[in-house]
């Protein structure tokens, strides 16, 4: 139903149209291309994109700061490549995976700014209005998070393993050398990746202001790492650790990253020594990780009973 | 059901605890405009996100377009629109980003999207301001935006709750005036407001509701016509008097309004009787005519009589 009626003709240079109403009759996706839809607009509202400088700050700094540590060490490489100390490692693949802080202030800023609003501003209803649920909700918005922070903590790994590569005597030797970083990499980074988003934004669900949940994110971090670590206490100084170290939450991704890069739990941490501790951090882990998505999946029920 | 049926309400109930929203609701609804009437906690948005398939009746049967709501409510809601009452835009964003988002969201390709919402905000006359944020917009400009965004996926029904809240006279004319086009677009409106001359202005076909259960459901025009007053003038003062006292020794209802004599017909002899009686007064007729009632005069009237 088509209409163009010129609203005049009395202008021999022109005529102004009243394009009237246009009917859709193209294709129409359902939950799968809404939730998409949904995961899209969230990841362009993470980057900033479509939205003022200020907003774009955060993720390229943060990719920058990541990025910093492989720069260093493939420069440090090059520089010593013809030296007996070419062998030294500033950081390693393994040690690349969660080590940055920075990622957690980016989560800190990033899982509310893409959560809190909906809820603050009353955009859920109109979201739920359309072909989308409430899982389809939690799955864009973490999936959102997830693939940011897995290509913000891949890419740096990235530029380590292609500038190693190209600074050693020979690129292809390097790479059979450290084939298995090609999966332990990816699998420790997804294990990490998602286990920040699914915390990160099932706090921010908890509450309609940013800051509150930002504050609430750091302060789980820190006050599980400091009451894990006065439990612990100092490992080094310890013929075994504690259990007690699975408190901290910080850390659990991180037994995970040494489960898949060691094989076990690494000997210098909290868990060392502790009986199934490989196993008590996969349960913490996943205990975690399923209470962070009950807690999304109550908060986006949405339909009333 | 007839196939052209919009809406099938069968005996739909809501309770939250003890409170009940909606009381055994019946009704069928043919397309076009139609306007749910009641006052505040009627039932209206209630009724709403049942249809939308975000709150569950305890008991009934709700259709829209012959689709069951309870067996596919993913299917109803892709083609409709909503546009809650409430203010519910991110503030931080244009509203051609918001429309477009929207439209992708509600199932559309992504270029399709951006095109229709560049379309619907044109129609509905924030073309020159669809790339500034709404987070400046004034008040009808959002309302506008909110038309805007439930358009954008060219649905069957738009669901509109208080599309005139808070607008200036000015703006709620615009406003209905858009809602008053839908029609030709063969868009379907359900319109929930509290001020029925809104619906008597657009809607040609209005669904009463107060505390939950129906008052009313017909075409606005028959509804107008089915309860009329006449309006009698014999001259005015002191004729009209007479004539006041006389009716009300008969027991017939009837108010002075402006010198006329406004008489209500609630029985089918109440004519003869007017007659009869201004006959026997010996009191001229100057004007005896047929008084359109206002909705708030038939929403009173049936709601006091349920």
């Amino acid at each position: 139903m088509t209409s163009t009626r010129p609203v005049t003709d009395h202008h021999p240079t022109g005529a102004v149209y009243d394009r009237g109403y246009r009917p859709y009759d193209g294709p129409r996706g359902g939950r799968r291309a809404a939730t998409f839809a949904l995961y899209r607009a969230s990841i362009r509202r993470a980057l900033g994109i479509r939205r003022s400088w200020r907003q774009k700050v955060a993720p390229f700094v943060l990719l920058g700061i990541v990025t910093v540590p492989a720069i260093v060490n493939v420069g440090i490489a090059y520089v010593t490549r013809d030296s007996i100390a070419n062998r030294i490692q500033f950081i390693t693949y393994r040690e690349y995976v969660g080590v940055s802080s920075a990622l957690l202030v980016f989560v800190a800023i990033t899982a509310p700014d893409i959560v809190c609003p909906d809820r603050r501003q009353r955009v859920l209803p109109l979201l739920f209005a359309r072909p989308l649920t409430g899982v389809d909700y939690v799955i864009a918005k973490v999936g959102a998070l997830f693939s940011i922070l897995f290509a913000f903590s891949f890419l740096p790994q990235v530029v380590l393993f292609v500038g190693q590569a190209l600074v050693s005597d020979s690129a292809l030797d390097y790479t059979r050398d450290n084939a298995d970083i090609l999966w332990k990499v990816p699998v420790a980074v997804a294990l990490l990746a998602l286990f920040y988003a699914v915390i990160g934004v099932a706090i921010a669900s908890l509450t309609s202001r940013r800051i509150v949940a930002g504050a609430s994110f750091i302060g789980l971090f820190l006050v599980s790492s400091i009451t894990s670590g006065i439990l612990v206490g100092d490992v080094q100084e310890q013929a075994t650790g504690s259990a007690a170290a699975l408190i901290n939450v910080l850390g659990l991704p991180l037994y995970l990253r040494d489960l898949v890069f060691l094989g076990q739990i690494d000997p210098e941490s909290g868990l060392k020594g502790v009986q199934n501790g490989g196993l008590y951090a996969v349960l913490a882990y996943a205990a975690a990780l399923g209470l962070g998505i009950a807690v999304l999946l109550r908060r986006y029920r949405w339909t009333e009973r | 059901m007839t196939s052209s049926t919009l809406l099938h309400l069968s005996e739909v109930t809501k309770r939250y605890g003890p409170v009940t929203a909606l009381d055994s609701l019946t009704a069928e609804v043919p397309p076009g405009r139609i306007g749910v009437v009641g006052a505040n906690g009627a039932g209206k948005t209630t009724l709403f996100r049942i249809l939308l398939g975000l709150a569950r009746p305890t008991a009934g049967v709700v259709e829209v377009r012959g689709v069951s709501v309870a067996d596919d409510p993913i299917g109803v809601r892709s083609r409709l629109g909503y546009m809650p009452e409430h203010d519910c835009l991110p503030l931080d964003q244009t509203a051609a980003d918001i429309v477009g988002t929207f439209g992708e969201i509600g199932g559309l390709p992504a270029r399709a999207a951006r095109q229709r919402a560049s379309d619907v905000l044109d129609l509905v006359g924030l073309d020159e301001a669809r790339f500034r944020s709404v987070g400046g917009f004034s008040t009808g400009m959002r309302q506008r935006t909110k038309l805007a965004q439930a358009l954008v996926g060219d649905p069957d029904l738009v669901l509109l709750d208080e599309p005139t809240a808070g607008l200036d006279p000015a703006g709620r004319e615009e406003m209905l005036a858009l809602v008053a086009r839908l029609g030709t677009f063969g868009i379907s409106v359900l319109m929930a407001t509290h001020l029925l001359d809104d619906v008597q202005q657009v809607c040609d076909h209005v669904l009463m509701i107060d505390a939950g259960r129906l008052v009313v459901s017909g075409l606005t025009e028959s509804l107008l016509e089915r309860t009329g007053v006449v309006t009698v003038d014999v001259g005015g003062g002191d004729a009209s008097e007479l004539l006041l006292g006389e009716l009300a020794i008969l027991g017939l209802t009837a108010e002075m309004v402006d010198g006329t004599v406004e008489m209500a017909l609630e029985t089918e002899n109440d004519l003869d009787r007017l007659r009869d009686v201004i006959a026997r007064l010996e009191l001229p007729l100057y004007r005896l005519g047929s008084r359109l009632t206002s909705l708030d005069e038939v929403f009173m009237q049936r709601a006091a009589h349920r």
